[in-house]
């Protein structure tokens, strides 16, 4: 059972799935942290800086150094021309946790467009997996 | 859009995708070498500063509007990964990638 865990969490293409899961999270929390945070004067607030003062933007950090340090490790094994592409799902998964979980309004034009990322996504993905089915 | 959401938009894609090459970079090498150091800290200093930017975009936009732009950022990393990094870009990676963008460029304008 524990070897089973530590083999796939050493798949760099599991670390790919989770660093892309870690980066919607935090979105999500970046945006309820940065609207809720105190609004300072108007240059400070194009640094973001004000945004620290919400505790959501600091779980979001959180979720975004999780996101990296799976990326790292999905950089040393895979190609960027593979592995960057195949991580743009987040611009599927993202639209669809901001209608979710913070009710913003998608549009028909913007359900195309997540459609083609999705098929782009596809696309790159499909001879991979023939490929680690063969393995 | 104002000019200067405009300009930070842009500088956050560029430094962005920077960080994605210099972080690859490092990562194919020796984790011990101070090249690897170099490269790592360049590419976390350049993400760093467009994580910030893109921070304080986030409090004037909508994340479902904002964050796609750096959807851009897949074909023009794809290129030049095969350019600088020499990795290996077929007809079918790159078509991926251009739709993609594509999907992205559409989700950003509506």
């Amino acid at each position: 059972m524990i070897q089973k865990i530590k083999k796939l969490l050493l798949n760099p293409w599991f670390q790919l799935v989770l660093s892309v899961l870690f980066v919607t999270t935090s979105e999500v929390f970046l945006k309820r942290g940065a609207v809720e945070a105190p609004r300072l004067s108007e240059e400070m607030n194009w640094t973001g800086v004000s945004g620290l003062a919400s505790p959501d933007v600091w779980y979001g950090i959180l979720f975004v150094i999780a996101s990296f340090i799976s990326w790292l490790y999905v950089l040393r094994f895979i190609p960027l021309t593979i592995a960057y592409p195949l991580s743009n799902v987040v611009h599927v998964l993202v639209p669809l946790a901001s209608w979710f979980f913070l009710n913003e309004h998608i549009s028909v034009q913007r359900w195309c467009g997540i459609a083609l990322v999705l098929l782009g996504v596809l696309i790159v993905a499909k001879p991979i997996a023939q490929m680690e089915e063969n393995l | 859009m104002t000019p200067v959401s405009a300009l930070l938009i842009f500088v956050a894609l560029i430094l962005y995708i920077l960080g994605q090459l210099f972080l690859k970079h490092a990562m194919e090498d020796d984790l011990g070498s101070a090249r690897f150091k170099k490269n790592f800290a360049v590419g976390l200093s350049t993400m760093t500063v467009s994580f910030f930017i893109t921070l304080g975009l986030l409090q004037h936009f909508e994340l479902s509007y904002l964050y796609p732009f750096q959807g851009l950022s897949v074909v023009i990393i794809s290129l030049l990964a095969a350019a600088i990094l020499r990795e290996k870009l077929t007809p079918r990676l790159f078509i991926g990638a251009a739709l993609i963008s594509a999907g992205v460029v559409l989700v950003s304008l509506s």
